[in-house]
């Protein structure tokens, strides 16, 4: 930390960091455009002018911009001298002269940061009287709307997608006054990350085009933070409701998960709660009925004396799951997942908690530089990690910046100096993958294969790991030059997963993390689970689905309890039709109706991550806590209430005696301050203090204002009124400060800029390292193909693989047709002349129809459909299978 | 010297007294004079119920910009939003206001709302016969407040494209 001097006030900055960042970490307000926290400085929109004094005997100075100029010791600036604050206003007056000024119709307003900073420079009337310049408007897909003329050419937009998020189909295109940032024709975004744009463009040229479908003023949405539950990764949100009706989602900065930026799924995903397909009252065998009436059936069926059997979910919040496994006892508790599923999540927790490697959190991904992948097309199956993993490319070209002597935000230099200079990423997949482009080197091969690469980097990196006995040439060279790029790292990262359905991936992930941390490496292991809870139903412990059948048909009249859960998802078709038929009665907890939900007997309406609290465990192994945003009106509640015990009052009952029974989720509780949780006496408010209509939203109803609904669960309000001030991160129900309505008003609330906020990191971590465990040994034969079988194996998609969000409609847009994928030459002899065909895959006495795709990257031999997609994804993959010609 | 301000601002105020007292009186007739205000007289600056106002094609002023019911003080102003499409045109902007309530047990004629409209959609009309012995039925729908469809006949095609 070093000196500056500011209006002549002394203060402390890192001179490491450029004046903008230190003026706005002091909490001073200086207006910026195309500086991002997370992408640097470039100098563009000139709009951070500040004067510059050489020596305090300098009283001409000079303009400089904030962001361009690095904070170091002693540095004299002024923002309030004359000169700056008129050539401020200057700058937003020329970015005026084209702009619309349609405010009112703009879905920016109220959260514009364009408005913020015109207001903040004081320019407030139009002189120009010419005619302003126009632009066509694209269609870009369902989830980004483009209005064009609004745009003040800060580029920002084209840095993050090009730089920062890597695709090429948005760019700028002109000259001078004529520069067009949008695609070369209208067509949808490729880029799996292109809703940041939403939040990335200080103006309103790109608005959230689900948004628009209900639109509200951010000042009038009703908020609470949430997590993310749609992939493991656990990102941070913040939903936003009004009238009853879930109207959006926006990233809520988590220094050390999701920071500025989430994927297309968690953002666009949150429609599902809307859909006609959410179950909104209970059900007794198909015909609604009242929450009384439901409450009567739920407790006489508990309580009439047969065994009950209760199926957890991994996408169940752990209230929910632990609610469900008091109920039914705990050696009734099921896991409601494939036996498989479970064997690999539960070997992931464990490998994490023994393991010597740290689990890495998101920012870990980011800071790593050298990366290896396991079997996993992450942009898939945990989009946000892709970014991440982008961004760790850089890494290593940060030491030639740093002998270079220029900081790492000037952004156009350091990306200059980096040239195609990239830190060593190394894929070994069973498919193409959406990294494939920025990958120094890529390994396209069957599970056993991709392990026994894994196996072999581990013994090349440690002796002492195991051998892999007839090992290829090839893989050996692979693997030697992988070891060496890995060893070479400081922070080396292993990352694997479970889309390979194959533990020995995992197992052969762990070991490189070992044997890197054996011999004296900082490596971190990052393993991805299946959903957003799966760690935390582990941790919970339940018992395999398997020995549910037994104990089901061990009881003819047993009593089943399936939570959140559709378990044709998870299990055989004929398994589950099974479980289902033996079973006295069939109790299910849903949110969206689906093939179990149809047979039960008794249905109740859970409430989703909008209408519930609960907590859930990220593949990073932190807890996390997300809030309930509005109180739905009908008879929805949070799983856990319908089936918790009678004594429970509120969420912290819940979580107190889970940390009393279950000594492992003891710091759980710990996610977020308890319900008790008072700023000064008063609650924290869910509603800005501008929310409109308050008087009114109901008048339909009754005239009389009602008393907004308690929360027994947290220490949010449903009202305007409350503590003003910042309250703990983990319940920070918005970002708003006086002169900050856009999202960029993050910034009055981070430690410092881009860092933690001040309120804390939210969540908790469960996995800390520890240095028990051994190598594992479970090496794979190599995968050999059979001539006319193929290993069918899932493809995962970002739209369309999750349950929840493809009911989103914007995301079912986007969502993949069914398809059978072969490689080209092993599809050869199915295409007829040449044609796409239809063919019909037969495995374990099952049939499907499914066109015929060519995958170029696909390994000779396997065979993918895409998971979740087809009635097949609750088969237990992989499996061989036969392949016809349909007829 | 303030003795003598104290009686010129005496004289002045008598002044005015004694000129409004010659000069011929003015009885408003209301409820029985003429007109749909039956003799009721306002200034036009009168601030009463509301008036959503339709623009010279016959489309409603209205874009549902949200800016009066955040201006509203006594948070008395219900909007939903909803978009224009081609088939249905009803505001000339992108959005219009699919229900626009305003509850007039809580208005306070403040004109707020009317002073933050940037399309001067809602004005203050001079309806004030409001009171009602029933509370619920001050809650005016948007179709009460919406100017009537201008006399001359649209051409064909307004409303269908813009
Ligand atoms: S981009 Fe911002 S300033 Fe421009 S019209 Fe939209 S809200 Fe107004
Ligand atoms: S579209 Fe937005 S982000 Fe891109 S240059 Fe224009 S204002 Fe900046
Ligand atoms: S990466 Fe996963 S947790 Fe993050 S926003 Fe996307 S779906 Fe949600
Ligand atoms: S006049 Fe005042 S109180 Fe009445 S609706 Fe308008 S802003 Fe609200
Ligand atoms: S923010 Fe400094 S020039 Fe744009």
């Amino acid at each position: 930390m070093g000196t500056i001097y500011i209006d002549g006030k002394a203060s402390e900055a890192d001179p490491k960091q450029n004046l903008l960042h230190a003026c706005l970490s002091l909490g001073l307000n200086l207006p910026y455009f195309c500086w991002h926290p997370a992408m640097g400085s470039v100098g563009a929109c000139r709009q951070c002018a500040v004067k510059q004094f050489k020596d305090a005997q300098d009283t001409r100075g000079r303009l400089v911009m904030a962001c361009m100029t690095p904070a170091a010791p002693d540095t004299r600036i002024s923002l309030q001298d004359p000169e700056a604050v008129a050539f401020r206003a200057g700058i937003i007056e020329g970015m005026m002269l084209n702009h619309p000024h349609d405010c009112p119709v703009c879905d920016e307003g109220g959260e514009c940061h364009l408005q913020d900073m015109t207001v903040m420079t004081g320019h407030d009337y139009r002189r120009s009287r010419f005619p302003k310049r126009t632009f066509h408007d694209q269609y870009l897909g369902p989830f980004v709307y483009h209005q064009m003329n609004r745009c003040i050419q800060c580029y920002r937009c084209v840095r993050f997608y090009r730089n920062y998020a890597g695709e090429d189909d948005l760019n700028a295109f002109g000259i001078s006054n004529e520069v067009f940032f949008g695609r070369e024709q209208d067509g949808v975004l490729k880029s799996e990350f292109a809703g940041n744009l939403v939040e990335v463009c200080p103006t309103g040229v790109f608005t959230d085009r689900t948004l628009r479908r209900h639109y509200t003023r951010k000042w009038d949405l009703r908020m609470a933070p949430s997590i993310c539950g749609h992939c493991s990764l656990g990102c941070n949100t913040t939903m936003g409701e009004r009238y009853g009706l879930l109207r959006r989602v926006v990233n809520r900065f988590n220094s050390e998960v999701n920071g500025y930026f989430l994927c297309d799924r968690g953002r666009y995903g949150y429609e599902f709660v809307n859909s006609e397909q959410r179950i909104r009252a209970a059900q007794i065998n198909g015909a609604p009925t009242s929450v009384t009436e439901a409450k009567r059936r739920l407790s006489s069926l508990v309580a009439g004396g047969q065994q009950l059997i209760g199926i957890g979910s991994p996408r169940a919040s752990i209230e929910s799951n632990y609610a469900l496994r008091r109920l039914v006892g705990k050696d009734r508790f099921f896991c409601g997942v494939s036996d498989g599923e479970w064997e690999r999540t539960r070997a992931m927790v464990e490998i994490l908690q023994a393991g010597p490697a740290r689990s890495a959190s998101l920012r870990d991904v980011e800071l790593s530089d050298a990366v290896l992948i396991l079997g996993e097309d992450v942009t898939n199956s945990a989009p946000r990690m892709a970014l991440s993993v982008r961004q760790s490319l850089r890494q290593q070209s940060f030491e030639t910046t740093q002998k270079l002597r220029v900081p790492l935000w000037m952004d156009d230099a350091v990306r200059e100096i980096a040239q195609a200079k990239r830190s060593p990423l190394f894929i070994a997949a069973a498919g193409a993958t959406r990294l494939d482009d920025v990958a120094t080197a890529t390994y396209k091969a069957a599970p056993e294969d991709i392990a026994r690469l894994g196996f072999a980097v581990a013994h090349e990196i440690d002796a002492k790991a195991p051998e892999v006995p007839d090992l290829s040439g090839e893989m050996r060279e692979l693997a030697a030059t992988i070891a060496t790029a890995l060893t070479g790292a400081k922070h080396p990262l292993v990352i694997a997963g479970p889309s390979c359905r194959s533990i020995s991936v995992i197992e052969s992930a762990a070991n490189v993390a070992r044997a890197l941390c054996d011999n004296g490496h900082s490596a971190a292991l990052s393993l991805i689970a299946p959903a957003c809870n799966s760690f935390g139903l582990a941790l919970l412990g339940a018992r395999p689905m398997s020995e549910a059948l037994a104990a089901v048909q061990d009881h003819g009249d047993a009593t089943l309890i399936v939570l959140e859960n559709d378990l044709y998802r998870q299990l055989p078709a004929k398994l589950v039709d099974g479980y289902l038929a033996k079973a006295a009665h069939l109790i299910v907890l849903d949110q969206l109706g689906n093939g179990t939900t149809a047979k039960a007997e008794l249905l109740l309406p859970a409430g989703t991550f909008a209408e519930s609290d609960g907590t859930l465990v990220s593949n990073e192994g932190r807890a996390q806590r997300f809030f309930q945003v509005f109180v739905p009106e009908d008879g929805i509640k949070e799983s856990w209430r319908w089936l918790g015990d009678q004594s429970w009052s509120s969420l912290d009952d819940v979580l107190s005696e889970i940390g009393t029974e279950i000594p492992r989720l003891a710091s759980v509780i710990g996610a977020a301050p308890l319900s008790s949780f008072r700023i000064a006496g008063a609650k924290i408010p869910r509603e800005p203090h501008r929310y409109s209509g308050r008087t009114s939203i109901t008048a339909n109803i009754s005239v009389v204002e009602p008393k907004p609904p308690d929360d027994p669960d947290s220490s949010l309000s449903y009202s305007m009124e409350g503590a003003s001030i910042q309250p703990p991160a983990a319940l920070q129900p918005f970002f708003w400060a006086p002169g900050w309505n856009s999202i960029q008003a993050v910034n009055k609330f981070q430690s410092e800029i881009g860092e933690a906020l001040r309120g804390g990191v939210p969540g908790v971590r469960l996995f800390e390292t520890s240095t028990g465990g051994g190598y594992f040994d479970g090496i794979p034969n190599p995968f050999t193909r059979r001539t006319q079988e193929w290993l069918l194996l899932p493809i995962e998609h970002i739209f369309g693989s999750e349950e929840l969000s493809a009911h989103a409609s914007s995301i079912a847009e986007l969502v993949t047709e069914p398809y059978l994928a072969l490689n080209p030459a092993d599809a050869a002899g199915f295409l007829a002349e040449g044609k796409p065909t239809v063919v019909e895959v037969a495995f374990g006495g099952l049939k499907q129809r499914v066109p015929l795709k060519v995958l170029a990257e696909l390994p000779s031999g396997l065979a993918g459909i895409p998971a979740g997609l087809t009635a097949l994804c609750g088969e237990e993959l992989p499996a061989w299978c036969r392949i016809e010609r349909a007829s | 010297m303030s003795i003598v301000e104290n009686i010129a601002g005496l004289a002045k105020g008598m002044g005015v007294t004694l000129r409004e007292m010659v000069q011929p009186t003015e009885v408003e007739n209301y409820p029985d004079g003429p007109g749909p205000e039956r003799g009721a007289h306002f200034q036009d600056r009168f601030r009463g119920a509301h008036v959503l106002q339709r623009d010279e094609n016959g489309l409603e002023k209205c874009v549902a910009c949200f800016l009066c019911a955040a201006a509203c003080p006594a948070n008395c102003i219900y909007i939903e939003a909803a978009e224009n499409t081609a088939e249905v045109r009803i505001s000339s902007s992108e959005r219009y206001a699919k229900v626009y309530n305003i509850d007039y047990n809580r208005c306070i004629f403040c004109g707020y709302c009317v002073e933050a409209c940037p399309t001067d959609a809602i004005t203050h009309g001079h309806g004030f016969e409001l009171a009602s012995l029933d509370a619920t039925t001050m809650i005016y729908r948007k179709e009460d407040m919406l100017a009537p469809l201008p006399e001359k006949k649209l051409p064909e095609t307004a409303g269908a494209t813009v």
